[in-house]
């Protein structure tokens, strides 16, 4: 397995139905490199996350993940769809964090965190448990590894939910919105964790609303705006001066 | 300085303080009306029931623990657990193909239930019962070779296994319906963080999707099982001896049918409330899915102080 860690899109395309929502997306992320996605509601920011784990399928363009082609095998003239366990694969390699946590209620946090190790990779139970608490350990939850999903706060679990995807070792790691399911005061706590993974040369893409975060642990920002990348640049740049009015426009009411 | 106590003026009409005086619940006059007419006629019909000679309670209380009778509740009680179990596996392995997203596979499982819904449980008996007339001999082998050996489907479908069949079929497209609500009431969002973790479909189906549809999976199992201990009198037409059919062995004899059929319903009866206690036990578990706390998430006590993010 390669150490890659980027991605690549030209020319994404995306619709459900008859509403398209990503056109004409260009990507280059490299590694190491951490990119905020931000935007309005409905403006693709999500989806375009969704596609670079496989969540949704592109439906037209380049879209290279860790230096392979993402879901798909190329062949002169088509993209053909991948097989399911292949797929499986190449998705252990980006981590994804989502909005609502999504962590399993029915397991332990230890028991989340150790699912993708013992379930998908087959490690052994008492090394992915070892692993597992020093994962916990790292986001500030070393003693909670015995709770369940209902007795942690909205910020633990989705500290959990990170170390859950950490376990994976993936290259990447994508996070959907980490923060804006907790109560304010919880914010801080896995932005710091977030910025802690950002130190340790995670190429990482966010979508969020944390403007903060954006100016301070960010290198690059994309502004989207229905289905449109709008602007993209250095993100202490973007923010400071949009070149473009509609993200001028956006900034101006979000910050 | 302002007055401390509010004045209690009212106090010196019954002598009691009326913030203790107690707060009566209001009883209607229809309420009221209820109770006489109710317990009258309960007290009628207790009275007739227990007067009239025609009940025979003697050959009621003389058949209650009868062999026969006790072997009928024997083979009823067998039926009711085979076709429940047998039933439910067939039902999940249904309910994981109605969900799959091959379309040849989902739609077998979907005429499946269909069909076995759509039709009468009695029904379905008599023709399980009446199979050999469609297909008289049932080959096993290797096609297009003469290796295999032939069944006759006529001895092969004896009464019981007609029941068991039967039932059995019915009771699993019931139970694929109850297991495929239980799957579609787990988050999207849960199918999701399987799939960004790798995991196969077979995997997030066992650790994901199964363990988190139980709760709402249980207390409607309970209430099927039930059902089918009441539904298994149904095959008494085919000449199985379960409960029914014992008693009605004994009356065709004595002609005693009345105090028969009341041994067989006290059983029925006993039975059901046996059965209603730990499904009622089931179902307070499982109602408070609503916290989403599994079970053993009560015996972890919260001692240990917050961790702080770094």
């Amino acid at each position: 397995m390669s150490t890659d860690g980027t991605i690549h899109a030209r020319g994404i395309r995306k619709s459900f139905g008859p509403k398209t929502v990503l056109q004409n997306i260009d990507l280059d992320i490299a590694s190491g490199e951490i990119c905020c996605i931000i935007g309005p509601s409905g403006s693709g920011k999500s989806t375009l996350l969704r596609c670079i784990n496989g969540l949704e399928t592109v439906d037209q363009g380049i879209l290279k993940v860790n230096g392979e082609n993402f879901g798909y095998y190329e062949t002169d003239s088509a993209y053909h769809a991948l097989p399911p366990k292949k797929l499986a694969e190449q998705r252990t390699r980006v981590g994804m964090v989502f909005q609502q946590f999504n962590l399993f209620p029915n397991m332990t946090a230890r028991e989340n965190v150790m699912a993708g190790p013992v379930l998908v990779k087959g490690t052994d139970k008492k090394q992915a448990a070892k692993r597992a608490h020093e994962l916990l350990a790292s986001v500030g939850l070393a003693s909670f590894g015995d709770h369940y999903p209902a007795q942690l706060s909205g910020g633990q679990q989705q500290r959990v939910a990170i170390a859950r995807s950490l376990a994976m070792d993936p290259e990447i790691m994508l996070f959907d919105e980490p923060t804006s399911a907790l109560d304010p005061e919880k914010v801080g706590e896995v932005l710091s964790v977030m910025q802690d993974l950002a130190k340790k040369g995670m190429t990482m893409v966010v979508v969020t609303h944390e403007m903060g975060f954006a100016r301070e642990v960010s290198d690059s920002l994309i502004f989207m705006d229905d289905g449109f990348i709008v602007e993209r640049g250095d993100a202490r740049k973007v923010l400071r001066d949009p070149k473009e009015p509609r993200t001028r426009a956006f900034l101006e009411k979000v910050l | 300085m302002q007055p401390v106590i509010i004045e209690r003026s009212e106090t010196t009409m019954s002598g009691m303080d009326p913030a203790l005086k107690p707060r009566l619940r209001r009883r209607s006059t229809f309420e009221s009306v209820a109770w006489v007419v109710c317990s009258l006629v309960g007290l009628g019909i207790l009275i007739s029931v227990s007067t009239n000679p025609n009940f025979k309670w003697g050959v009621v209380a003389q058949y209650f623990t009868h062999e026969t009778i006790l072997r009928g509740l024997m083979l009823t009680i067998f039926l009711t657990f085979a076709s429940m179990a047998l039933g439910t596996l067939l039902g999940l392995g249904l309910a994981i193909m109605r969900a799959s997203s091959i379309k040849p596979v989902a739609a077998t499982a979907g005429v499946y239930i269909t069909l076995f819904r759509g039709t009468p449980v009695l029904v379905q008996l008599i023709f399980w019962f009446n199979i050999a007339a469609l297909y008289p001999n049932l080959t096993i082998g290797i096609p297009f070779t003469d290796i295999g050996t032939a069944i006759d489907v006529n001895a092969l479908m004896a009464p019981i296994t007609a029941a068991l069949v039967g039932l059995t079929l019915n009771q699993a497209a019931y139970m694929a319906e109850i297991i495929r609500g239980g799957f579609s009431a787990v988050g999207k969002g849960q199918i999701e963080a399987a799939d960004s973790l790798g995991m196969s479909g077979a995997m997030k189906m066992r650790k994901v999707i199964i363990p988190q549809a139980m709760p709402s999976i249980i207390p409607a199992t309970g209430n099927q099982f039930i059902g089918m201990f009441k539904e298994t009198s149904l095959v008494s037409v085919l000449g199985v001896a379960e409960l029914l059919q014992s008693a009605q062995l004994i009356y065709a004899r004595t002609y005693e049918t009345i105090p028969l059929l009341i041994v067989a319903s006290l059983w029925y009866l006993v039975m059901t409330l046996l059965l209603s206690y730990p499904q009622a036990k089931l179902e307070q578990k499982y109602s408070r899915t609503t916290s989403r706390l599994p079970r053993k998430a009560k015996k972890v006590v919260l001692t240990a102080p917050e961790g702080i993010a770094r």
